[in-house]
C-alpha cells in the first residue's frame, strides 16, 4: 500500500566563516576601451560566483556584463578571496568587487563631472555612457578613461571586507558568529510504499530568503541543486564503513540521486534585502540542501504515523519500523 | 536602494558555455608534454607506527623514477586548515587511506605496478572505529592532545527551570550518517617549476589555503608557490582540504619536472573527507501555546583520522542547534572526537543538515503533543526582527524565516492539492 504525506523543514544559515575573520579583497582596472578586468582570488565551483561577481562589477561601474572579464583564483594574480565555502562568496567577495569597483568608478566621476563642469553626485554611468542624473550627457565612459590615462590616472581599484563577527564565549557561545543569516522552508511531499519501504519525493516547494537574488535562475539552480543532495542524504547515501574501512568506494555501489529520483521542484525566491549586503544579497549555495532531508523526514512521518530517528530513511530502515509497530497491534 | 539594471537579472552564466561545449579544463585535462605520472601508495591498516618503508624492488621497474615517503618533505609535514594535525606523506597511520608513500613515473602503468612492490613495515596500534570509546579516558591517543578534539558549548537561560514548568517536554536520540561529495570530477592536476616558482594547477575551493600548506609543506616562502584553480566541477566542501596539491607539489619540487596526478573515484572516496556522521541527544520543551522554551543538545560528531573542518562543522551545529526560532534558554554542547574512521571534514551546510534534521524532527514533535500543525508551531516560534538567537545575537535587519514559512505554505498548497490547506 502506498500512504502519503506532507513534511515541513526550516532552517537558518550564518553567512561566511563562524565566529571568525574571512575577509576577501578584489581589484579592478577599468581599462581605456571601457571594458574592466575584475580579480578575485574566488573559487568558481560550478556554483555560479564569477557570473555573480561580473553582475556586480557591471552594475556597479556602468558598463555591460559583456564589457566585464572576471579573473579568478590563480595565487600569482589575484588577491586572497577566501575559500569558496560557508555560501560567502556572494555576500563577502560581492562586497570586496562591488567596493573595488566604487574606487574604479569614482575616479571616472571626478573626471566626468571636472570635464562637464557638473557635481559628482548628480552623475550616473550606465550602459557606457555618462549621465547627468536620468539624462545621457553624450559622453561615453571610454573617453573620460582616456582623457584619465592621457593625464597619467589609472582608472584602478582595490577593495577588501571582512564581515562583522565577534569571537563566542568559550563558555556559553554567547557572541555574534555571522554578520548576517540566510533562512528557508521546504516542504516536501511524499509517498511511501509499505511494503518494500521505498520512499518517492513526488514534489518539494523550496522557498529561500538569499537577500537580493543577484542571478535569480541561478539561485534557482542552486535550489534544485541542493534539493537533489537532499533527497541522497534522506533517502539513499550513506558511506559504509566496517573496522575503518569502506565498503561502498565506487557509484556502482554508493547510491546518489539520478533524474529518475527527481520530483518536481518549486523554488520561492524570498528577498529580504541584507543592507551591509552587495546590493542588498546573502547567499543560497548550502541552504538549498540544509532543510531538504528534515522536510523528507518530516513527510515520511506524516504519511507513516511512524517516525525514523537515524538517516538514511533507506527501505530496509522503514520496513522494519513498519513490521515493530504491527508486531505491537493485538491480533 | 536604487534601481539596478544586472544585478537582479537573470543572465547567462559567464563560465556556461565553456563547460556545455565540453572546453573548460579539468585538472585531468590539462596535460604537459614529458610530465611524469604520480600515484600514492595508502594503508591498509588503520592505525600503526611506520617502521620501515623499502621501495628498492618499485625503483627497479622501468619507468619509475623516484618513490618519495616522510623522510623526504622538505618542510613541516602537517597541514589542515583548522589544526594542522594531517602528514603529506605520514610515519603514523591513523586510517585505511592514509598516504605512505609517492611514487612518480614515466608512465601511469609504471606507477601502478611500483606501488604493488614497495615493502611497508607498520607496527599495529589498537584502532579506535566508535566515537564513544576514543572518547573513554583509556583510549589510546590517535593525536598526541588526546581523542577528544573540541567541545563547543552555547549556553544561555536556565534551561533545567524552564524543563520544570514546560507543558510539554520532547526528548529524542537521532544518528545521521557519513556521506560522499560526489562532485563530477575526481581530485586531479599538474605541477611544474616556472623558474623559481612552483606552479600547481589543481580543482580546488581555497587556492590561498592550498598555498599557504603547500608552502608550509614544502617549506618554499608564499610567494613562491603559485596555486591556479583548474576548472572545477563541484566541491561541496571536498575541495577546500588538501588533496593532491603537497604531492604535485613536492614531486615537481624534488625532480624539477612537471608532473601530474589523477584520482580514481576509488581513491576519491577513500582518501578525501566526508561528512560527519552525528550522534545527538536532543531535548525540547514548550509552553501549552506552542511556544519553545527550551533546547537542551548533546552532539558528538565522528572527524575520523583528522580535523580536517570538523571543529568548524561541530561548533556550526551548535550555534545553529535551535534551528530558526527565539529559544530563551538553551544548553548545547557538541563534541569533535577523532577516531580510525576515514576522515570527516566540510559538506555543504557544515554540521546544519544533520541538525536540521534533529530540530525538525523535534518541532513536530512537540506540534503533535500540543496537537498543534507544523506550520502553527514554526509560527509561533520562527525569529523576527528583534529576536535574540542562542548565542545572545540580536537580528534586526532581513529576517526572512517567516517569510520563507508563508511563501513556501502558499505555494504548496497551490501545487501540493493533497495538502487539504491550514486545518491540516
Amino acid at each position: 500500500m502506498k500512504k502519503h504525506g506532507y513534511g515541513i523543514g526550516s532552517m537558518w544559515y550564518g553567512i561566511g566563516s563562524t565566529a571568525a575573520t574571512n575577509p576577501s579583497g578584489a581589484f579592478v582596472d577599468f581599462l581605456d576601451d571601457g571594458t574592466a578586468i575584475v580579480l578575485s582570488g574566488c573559487a568558481e565551483i560550478g556554483q555560479g560566483s564569477t557570473t555573480v561577481l561580473a553582475q556586480i562589477a557591471a552594475e556597479t561601474l556602468g558598463v555591460d556584463l559583456e564589457d566585464v572579464a572576471v579573473i579568478t583564483a590563480d595565487t600569482g594574480v589575484t588577491p586572497d578571496a577566501g575559500p569558496s565555502s560557508a555560501s560567502r562568496q556572494t555576500y563577502i567577495s560581492g562586497n570586496a568587487v562591488r567596493l573595488a569597483a566604487e574606487k574604479a568608478r569614482e575616479q571616472v566621476v571626478a573626471k566626468a563631472a571636472e570635464l562637464l563642469d557638473l557635481d559628482p553626485v548628480d552623475i550616473r554611468l550606465r550602459h557606457g555612457q555618462v549621465w547627468y542624473e536620468a539624462e545621457p550627457t553624450g559622453r561615453t565612459i571610454k573617453d573620460i578613461i582616456a582623457q584619465c590615462r592621457g593625464e597619467g590616472i589609472l582608472t584602478l581599484g582595490h577593495g577588501s571586507f571582512n564581515p562583522v563577527t565577534t569571537n563566542l564565549d568559550p563558555a556559553t557561545g554567547q557572541g555574534t558568529p555571522y554578520a548576517t543569516y540566510a533562512f528557508a522552508t521546504q516542504i516536501a511531499e511524499v509517498d511511501v510504499d509499505t511494503e518494500t519501504g521505498i520512499v518517492e519525493v513526488k514534489k518539494i516547494v523550496a522557498a529561500h530568503d538569499v537577500g537580493t537574488a543577484v542571478n535569480p535562475q541561478n539561485v534557482e539552480g542552486q535550489i534544485e541543486g541542493g534539493c537533489s543532495m537532499g533527497i541522497g542524504y534522506a533517502l539513499l547515501e550513506e558511506v559504509a564503513v566496517k573496522d575503518g574501512k569502506i565498503q561502498n568506494p565506487g557509484l556502482s555501489s554508493y547510491l546518489i540521486p539520478t533524474a529518475l529520483d527527481m520530483p518536481e521542484i518549486f523554488p520561492v525566491i524570498v528577498e529580504a534585502t541584507e543592507p551591509s549586503g552587495p546590493y542588498g544579497a546573502k547567499g543560497v549555495g548550502e541552504p538549498a540542501l540544509v532543510p531538504t532531508a528534515a522536510a523528507i523526514a518530516n513527510a515520511v512521518a506524516d504519511a507513516l504515523g511512524i517516525r525514523l530517528y537515524d538517516l538514511p530513511l533507506t527501505p530496509e530502515r522503514v520496513v522494519a519500523e513498519i513490521k515493530a509497530l504491527d508486531s505491537l497491534k493485538p491480533e | 536602494m536604487s534601481e539596478t539594471s544586472i544585478v537582479g537579472k537573470t543572465v547567462l552564466r559567464v563560465d556556461g558555455p565553456a563547460k556545455v561545449r565540453g572546453e573548460s579544463r579539468y585538472g585531468a585535462d590539462i596535460d604537459i608534454p614529458g610530465a611524469l605520472f604520480l600515484k600514492v601508495l595508502r594503508s591498509e591498516v588503520p592505525h600503526g607506527l611506520v617502521k620501515r618503508i623499502d621501495a628498492a624492488e618499485a625503483l627497479k621497474i622501468p619507468g619509475v623514477v623516484r618513490v618519495f615517503t616522510h623522510a623526504d618533505v622538505p618542510g613541516e609535514n602537517s597541514y589542515g586548515i583548522i589544526v594542522k594535525d594531517q602528514p603529506a606523506l605520514t610515519d603514523k597511520v591513523r586510517f585505511r587511506g592514509d598516504a605512505l608513500a609517492l611514487v612518480a613515473a614515466e608512465t601511469d602503468v609504471a606507477a601502478k605496478r611500483a606501488l604493488e612492490v614497495i615493502k611497508v613495515e607498520i607496527e599495529e596500534l589498537p584502532p579506535l572505529y566508535d566515537v564513544w570509546a576514543a572518547m573513554d579516558e583509556k583510549a589510546p591517543e590517535i593525536h598526541a592532545k588526546g581523542n577528544i578534539l573540541t567541545v563547543s558549548r552555547v549556553k544561555k537561560g536556565d534551561v533545567d527551570a524552564a524543563l520544570e514548568t514546560a507543558a510539554v517536554v520532547v526528548s529524542r536520540r537521532y544518528t545521521t550518517q557519513r556521506v560522499e561529495h560526489c562532485y563530477i570530477e575526481t581530485e586531479a592536476g599538474v605541477a611544474y617549476m616556472d623558474d623559481d616558482t612552483l606552479v600547481i594547477k589543481a580543482g580546488t575551493q581555497n587556492p590561498h589555503y592550498d598555498r599557504r600548506d603547500v608552502s608550509r609543506v614544502l617549506g618554499l616562502p608564499i610567494n613562491r608557490v603559485r596555486i591556479v584553480q583548474s576548472a572545477t566541477g563541484g566541491g561541496f566542501g571536498g575541495k577546500l582540504d588538501i588533496s593532491v596539491q603537497c604531492f604535485l607539489g613536492l614531486a615537481a619540487l624534488k625532480l624539477g619536472r612537471p608532473v601530474r596526478i589523477v584520482y580514481d573515484r576509488r581513491e576519491s572516496i577513500i582518501a578525501t573527507g566526508k561528512r560527519h556522521p552525528f550522534f545527538v541527544e536532543y531535548t525540547s520543551a514548550a509552553t501549552k501555546e506552542g511556544k519553545l522554551l527550551a533546547v537542551k543538545a548533546k552532539i558528538v560528531g565522528d572527524t575520523g583520522a583528522y580535523a580536517s573542518y570538523g571543529p568548524a562543522t561541530l561548533n556550526r551545529a551548535a550555534v545553529h542547534a535551535t534551528g530558526p526560532y527565539e529559544v530563551l534558554n538553551v544548553d548545547i554542547k557538541a563534541l569533535c572526537v577523532y577516531t580510525n574512521n576515514p576522515f570527516s571534514g566540510a559538506m555543504r551546510g557544515f554540521g546544519t543538515p544533520q541538525m536540521a534534521f534533529v530540530a525538525e524532527s523535534q518541532m513536530d514533535l512537540l506540534a503533535q503533543a500540543l496537537q498543534l500543525s507544523p506550520l502553527e508551531i514554526r509560527r509561533r516560534n520562527v525569529l523576527r526582527p528583534g529576536s535574540l538567537t542562542a548565542t545572545g545575537q540580536r537580528l534586526d535587519k532581513s529576517v526572512g524565516i517567516g517569510a520563507t514559512l508563508e511563501a513556501a505554505w502558499e505555494k504548496a498548497c497551490q501545487v501540493m492539492p493533497g495538502l487539504g490547506g491550514e486545518a491540516r
